[in-house]
């Protein structure tokens, strides 16, 4: 790679042309952010003046609209993801901050307590009603994600499958794995259903989305260091890695070279596919299965922005629509505004809904069956927004098989 | 009839340098400038405060001169120079003999050259050649604003009873028995003309000299020598980055603010009001800048613009590269015009020793005593951190230490003010250079702006990334309610130049993110506000 093609250095291509402030949900909900261009772009040619900080840079929530809207190429979110770690250099995070950052750890911590899951829940509980979170600097509004019983990981030794010539390994991602483990157990069945042998590689770590997001950036680049590592070594057996979390396989796919600029971080990522895009490349080579029963049901489906970034169209959209019976309509109410953790937080709480508006409306309207989407915090937010609790598409297609 | 002492012509950095070495020693001076301070030469250069470097090896004295100029300058000047530090570097097609010259000629002149190890020289400027680059140094180079250097004399003039008009061209002199006894001048808006006593008469037009002493019948042997430049968007250099070889064309990088200049081209031409660029020069430039930095064409390029040194060539004297760079002070008595000077040659780094020097004789003349205190004096007082910090809360991040080195004590004291008070004057005239509304109101409100160049050249709106496609109708709107003068009212006009300034300079580049960029001003301007940007200039 050419330095001049690395993301850090797509400042230079900026236009000032003002699409991306045009589209920026985060500006559009409250007037104090100055703009994804001005942060970055604009800024990083006045660094040199001197040592400072744009404190509206804590306004954006990452959800890369802005980035899409670029007619230059600008990696915008990128670039002020970037700048928020350098903020982070000399200041203290919060500890909401520290908290919603490091959900991984969190999790692997109640998994040491017999039980440690049905008692964090518990405690989120009281912790809710007593209005701890609150104090602590996360949105005493939201339920917070409750802990599966058991983590996907551990449900995952107890599927039988076929061993097969044809494997993948499941990505599975936090929030599949401590919360919604029935989303991997859907997807294990549609790639087995596909002929395909799902591995699991413990070695994993959380992708470093909600590190990023936060300002952890080294802590994200070790483990984008090791997962890396991981998938080059997978990509040497000739297994793809597979994510049924858009949020996960952008970090995989995009992200991770964007913030880090390493070669091997561009190779890896050509190893790396969202579940569908996967599903769909099956389809394209003649290779999907589609012995599929019928399903009348409508369903509504929110594009995460997430998924949109990764420019690959809606390939779940493709595919549900081979199950006779299905329609599915997007509901086209741009960002549900949750963007990963960022809606957890209380001072970030009312924008987040104020960005989710749209959608909800959208919701409400209940012209379908179901909800669906790829991402796990849309999800919640849609949940939250509307009482209305939406599925992973890959468990409509489960259902089918 | 309006009477001065000294009359100087010229509003570069000789002619202010003059001016308020006079004012503080006393002499009732006034400055007359044909278009707007710093128009010449003085602006149309690198920004470079040569640390004598590049004079080491073929002209040991303008080194030893430029490594003075340059202490005193950076001790003087904190709120116009950047003591970014500089670099030399030889490439594997330079001569490595040259080397050796020039190690001894930096050591004779006293130029501190520190050798550094190609490691050094890469941590230092990541975007170095590792293919060509063999060895590096390290000198005290610098760089220096002219613009900001331009009204910091004039503040420090004015505070010493220095007088300026701007838009104000020489048209003749009057002489009485070949004693100079006054100048002859057309205001360039209203026509109206008007003369200036005086005793003396200080020809400081760089490459106009020739024509002034034209019209006071005198031979000035000036040959305008036309330089070229590149600005580029960002910082593509953290030092001055010198080629480390025979003095040639394209081979000075300059960090210059938040852009670079690349240059220059040295060619001779017949007028100093030709400041075109050619696609050709530019290519030119490019092809011996990427030799340095092979990753330069994908470096967005800003504009292209050029100036005129005023390359003094005494009679029987070589031109261009080969005329010397030093300064040369005539005074045409010799040629039977008592009281007329004529100061010419030398480089912006010495400026300051310039003015001392032709001051000198022009006090003997007028029996003045005073000595010159132009190297101790900093040149304007600096903001104080106090003041800066207050004005943090207010001010763009990244935008307080610019504003305040452009606006100087009393200006920026009013800036904050407005600030604080009126919200909205917080917004961004400028995104690119982060010029707030307030600041734009403050300079438009001057009684020496009369077009929203001079705003420009004041603010620094319009010479960012975007070449004035959201600041230009913005600040032609200030302008307009703010202007004390009836040019502001006529804002189309003046909207239509600025455009055409702006776009002089783009349409030699106009390639790649360039032209996109220059695309979009043109669909904003032409297709939704039906500017198509008047004449071409």
């Amino acid at each position: 790679m050419n330095d001049m093609t690395k993301a850090i250095f797509t400042g230079d291509r900026c236009l000032s042309c003002t699409s991306c402030m045009a589209s920026c949900p985060v500006m559009a909900a409250i007037k104090d952010y100055r703009g994804p261009k001005l942060v970055a772009p604009a800024h990083g040619r006045l660094h040199f003046s001197q040592a400072d900080i744009e404190t509206t840079l804590e306004f954006c929530s990452n959800c890369k609209t802005c980035d899409r809207a670029c007619p230059s190429g600008v990696a915008v979110s990128t670039l002020n993801m970037l700048q928020r770690a350098e903020y982070y250099k000399t200041h203290k995070h919060t500890r909401a901050e520290e908290m919603l950052a490091h959900n991984e750890r969190m999790a692997n911590l109640i998994r040491k307590i017999p039980f440690g899951a049905t008692f964090a829940n518990i405690g989120v509980n009281i912790g809710k009603t007593l209005n701890v979170f609150d104090k602590l600097g996360i949105a005493g509004e939201r339920n917070m994600p409750t802990y599966a019983a058991t983590p996907f990981k551990n449900l995952f030794r107890r599927i039988k499958q076929s061993t097969s010539g044809k494997k993948i390994v499941l990505f599975t991602g936090c929030y599949i794995n401590d919360n919604e483990p029935q989303v991997g157990e859907a997807f294990v069945k549609v790639m087995n259903a596909n002929g395909y042998e799902v591995l699991i590689d413990e070695n994993f770590n959380c992708c470093g989305s909600p590190l990023v997001s936060m300002g952890f950036l080294d802590e994200a680049r070790a483990h984008a260091g090791n997962n890396v590592a991981r998938i080059l070594d997978w990509k040497k057996k000739n297994i793809p890695v597979v994510t049924p979390c858009t949020s996960c396989s952008l970090m995989l796919k995009a992200e991770y070279h964007e913030l880090f600029g390493e070669d091997v971080m561009y190779e890896a990522a050509q190893n790396v596919y969202d579940a569908f895009e996967f599903l769909e490349l099956l389809q394209e080579r003649g290779e999907f299965n589609d012995n599929l029963k019928p399903l009348n049901q409508k369903f509504l489906y929110h594009v995460p922005c997430h998924l949109k970034s990764q420019a690959i169209g809606l390939p779940a959209v493709n595919i549900l629509e081979e199950i006779s019976g299905v329609k599915v309509q997007t509901a086209d109410a741009d960002c549900c505004g949750i963007a990963g953790n960022y809606g957890f937080r209380k001072d970030k709480y009312e924008i987040s809904m104020k960005i989710g508006k749209k959608l909800f409306e959208r919701v409400k309207q209940k012209d379908f069956d179901k909800v669906i989407s790829d991402c796990g915090t849309c999800r919640i937010q849609i949940h939250h927004g509307t009482d209305i609790k939406p599925c992973h598409p890959i468990e409509i297609l489960a259902e089918a098989y | 009839m309006e009477k001065a002492t000294v009359v100087i012509i010229g509003g570069g950095a000789t002619g202010l340098g003059i001016l308020r070495d006079l004012s503080m020693r006393g002499v009732k001076a006034l400055l007359i400038e044909k278009k707007d301070l710093i128009n010449g030469a003085s602006s149309r250069y690198h920004g470079l405060l040569h640390s004598g470097g590049r004079y080491a090896v073929k002209d040991k004295e303008a080194a030893r001169e430029c490594i003075i100029e340059n202490q005193i300058l950076c001790k003087i000047g904190k709120g116009c120079v950047e003591p970014c530090g500089g670099m030399f570097t030889r490439l594997d097609i330079d001569d490595p003999a040259y080397e050796e010259l020039w190690i001894k000629g930096c050591a004779d002149s006293g130029i501190e050259a520190t050798p550094i190890t190609l490691d050094e020289a890469f941590k230092l400027e990541p975007r170095l050649s590792r293919k060509h680059v063999k060895s590096a140094y390290l000198v005290p180079d610098a760089a220096i604003d002219g613009f900001r250097m331009a009204w910091q004399l004039i503040d420090s003039s004015r505070r010493y009873g220095g007088r300026f008009k701007t838009y104000t061209e020489v048209i003749g002199f009057d002489t009485v028995n070949g004693e100079l006894r006054g100048v002859k001048v057309r205001n360039q808006f209203t026509g109206e003309t008007y003369e200036i006593g005086c005793d003396i008469v200080v020809n400081a037009a760089g490459g106009w000299a020739g024509f002034i002493g034209k019209l006071a019948g005198v031979e000035i042997g000036v040959q305008p020598d036309k330089g070229t430049l590149i600005a580029f968007n960002q910082r593509i250099v953290n030092h001055v980055v010198n080629r480390l070889h025979k003095s040639s064309d394209g081979d000075i990088f300059v960090p210059h603010g938040s852009i670079t200049i690349l240059g220059t081209s040295s060619m001779s031409i017949p007028d100093p009001e030709d400041t075109s660029t050619s696609r050709a020069e530019v290519e030119n430039l490019l092809k011996i800048g990427e030799q340095t930095f092979e990753n330069l064409r994908d470096f967005r390029i800003l504009r292209a613009f050029a100036g005129s040194r005023p390359l003094y060539i005494p009679p029987g004297g070589a031109s261009g590269r080969g005329a010397s760079r030093g300064f040369a002070i005539i005074d045409h008595e010799r040629d039977g015009l008592k009281g007329f000077f004529t100061i010419v040659g030398g480089k912006f780094t010495t400026f300051r020793l310039m003015a001392e020097k032709i001051c000198d004789q022009i006090c003997a003349k007028l029996n003045v005593t005073e000595k010159c205190r132009t190297a101790e004096e900093p040149i304007v007082p600096e903001v104080s951190q106090a003041d800066k910090e207050r004005a943090r809360k207010f001010f763009p991040s990244y935008g307080t230490e610019l504003a305040a080195t452009r606006l100087g004590v009393e200006r920026f004291k009013r800036v904050v003010e407005r600030l604080e008070s009126d919200v909205e004057s917080r917004e961004l005239i400028c995104e690119c250079e982060n010029v707030t509304r307030a600041e734009v109101e403050e300079i438009c409100k001057e009684d020496t702006i009369f077009n929203i160049d001079d705003v420009r050249r004041r603010t620094r709106i319009g010479m960012g990334t975007c070449q004035g496609n959201f600041c230009s109708f913005r600040a032609t709107a200030v302008f307009a309610d703010m202007g004390g003068n009836s040019m502001a009212k006529d804002s189309l006009v003046r909207l239509r130049e600025f455009l055409q300034g702006r776009w002089k300079g783009i349409r030699p580049v106009l390639l790649g993110r360039t032209l996109r960029e220059s695309e979009m001003t043109r669909s904003i301007y032409e297709l939704s506000m039906n500017v198509t940007g008047g004449e071409p200039q």
